[in-house]
């Protein structure tokens, strides 16, 4: 037979009470923090966003959402599901680029990425603006140094990842012992390229 | 003061040489000086800030729900630790991600809070919290420099060797991460018994005099 558990209800509703007050007073000092935090934070999100379109067309200053998004990402094909975002890039008035954000999948989940093509069917340059890749490693995707082999490639035909060996063509080195993650980078060049092509196909 | 509680992390009872805790974020970002350097720190913070605390209410705290209450004690000061850096070091924040909210389940922090923290005063746990993690601070940025000196040719980022180094990849990549940390446990084990012979024959020495003499 079983021995009947007696309840101490006394103790029960102490003992409750203490853990609530502990966790009241976590929870004001959590709220605290994250009201003096949240808009530092949320200021550098904006300043990363802006820098990073810069960063990839630096000869724009002004940008613009398309507005056919979705149908941009069926003609794309099955790899329109990681096309986020696309900005045409304007020098003034005149159209210098498009700025495509994506999201192709790394090693360590998504990567979130700003692919800029110039008009003249170059790639003008890449950034990473999120990643949760390993710790030097894939992470060093995010270096400029990696970012920088993307700049002046041909949008025009798909970029290809070498792993080891001379570099010909339109090819990008892959970083050392990160092999998934430069593909995946390299993914989300050559689907924003093709969204480029798609958008500009349709004018 | 309580001067011994704060040099006992440091050697003594070393988490990552001599205690082995908390080897999970040890092994992921001692990829990079830098990174041990930043994953050290804001662990210290996060234990300073527990053992403080949680000494602090050591009388308020029944024996019963001590687990509980350090837990969600521990997860807040991670969390703010999280937000300060996202705010104010994001770089550093990039870079260690989510090994900073994995912070929570080091067990250096729980380990400490349960075995220190819990009966001992304020101000002693405070030079625990100290010595605890300035000594993880310590191995973190002596195993991240070694694995970045030979798996990258740079220390703290600057370039050692000049652009002809080739690099020993597998020392950033997880066994190169057992090989420096067995290493660095065996050199300390190895320092650790030589002194303690040598004390040993110092002492039957003076014994062996003291015999002598009488």
């Amino acid at each position: 037979m079983k021995d009947k558990i007696k309840l101490d209800w006394g103790i029960i509703a102490k003992y409750g009470f203490i853990l609530l007050a502990i966790t009241v007073v976590c929870t004001l000092l959590l709220a605290l923090t994250n009201r003096v935090t949240e808009p530092v934070i949320a200021k550098q999100e904006e300043q990363k966003n802006i820098e990073a379109q810069q960063n990839v067309l630096p000869q724009a200053n002004k940008f613009k959402k398309v507005k056919n998004l979705d149908e941009i990402k069926k003609e794309v094909g099955a790899d329109g599901d990681i096309i986020e975002s696309v900005d045409e890039a304007y020098q003034n008035d005149t159209l210098v680029g498009y700025a495509v954000k994506t999201t192709p999948n790394g090693y360590g989940g998504e990567i979130q990425m700003l692919t800029g093509i110039g008009t003249d069917g170059k790639i003008s340059g890449i950034s990473i603006l999120e990643q949760s890749e390993t710790a030097g490693l894939g992470a060093r995707s995010a270096e400029e140094d990696f970012q920088a082999q993307y700049r002046g490639l041909n949008a025009k035909e798909p970029v290809e990842v070498e792993k080891n060996g001379e570099l010909d063509g339109n090819e990008i080195e892959a970083i050392s012992g990160a092999t998934i993650t430069s593909t995946a980078v390299t993914r989300g060049v050559n689907t924003s390229a093709d969204a480029v092509d798609k958008l500009e196909g349709d004018k | 003061m309580n001067f011994k509680y704060l040099t006992n992390g440091l050697v003594k009872e070393n988490p990552t040489f001599r205690l082995l805790l908390g080897m999970c974020p040890t092994m992921a970002v001692t990829t990079a000086a830098l990174n041990g350097v930043g994953m050290g720190l804001s662990t210290t913070f996060v234990l300073i800030g527990s053992n403080v605390a949680i000494s602090a209410l050591r009388k308020v705290i029944p024996d019963s729900i001590r687990i509980p209450a350090f837990i969600v004690i521990i997860a807040s000061f991670v969390t703010i630790v999280g937000m300060v850096l996202e705010a104010y070091l994001p770089s550093l924040y990039a870079t260690l991600g989510i090994y900073i909210l994995l912070i929570v389940v080091n067990c250096i922090i729980l380990g400490r809070a349960e075995a220190f923290a819990f009966d001992h005063t304020v101000s002693e746990s405070l030079m625990d919290g100290i010595g605890m993690g300035l000594g993880f601070t310590m191995s973190l940025t002596v195993l991240g420099s070694v694995r970045e000196i030979f798996g990258a040719g740079s220390l703290f980022g600057f370039s050692l060797f000049g652009p002809n180094f080739e690099p020993v990849t597998l020392m950033i990549l997880p066994p190169g991460g057992f090989i420096v940390l067995g290493l660095g446990i065996g050199l300390i084990n190895w320092i650790t018994i030589k002194a303690e012979k040598r004390k040993e024959a110092k002492a039957e020495e003076t014994s062996t005099s003291q015999e002598v003499k009488a």
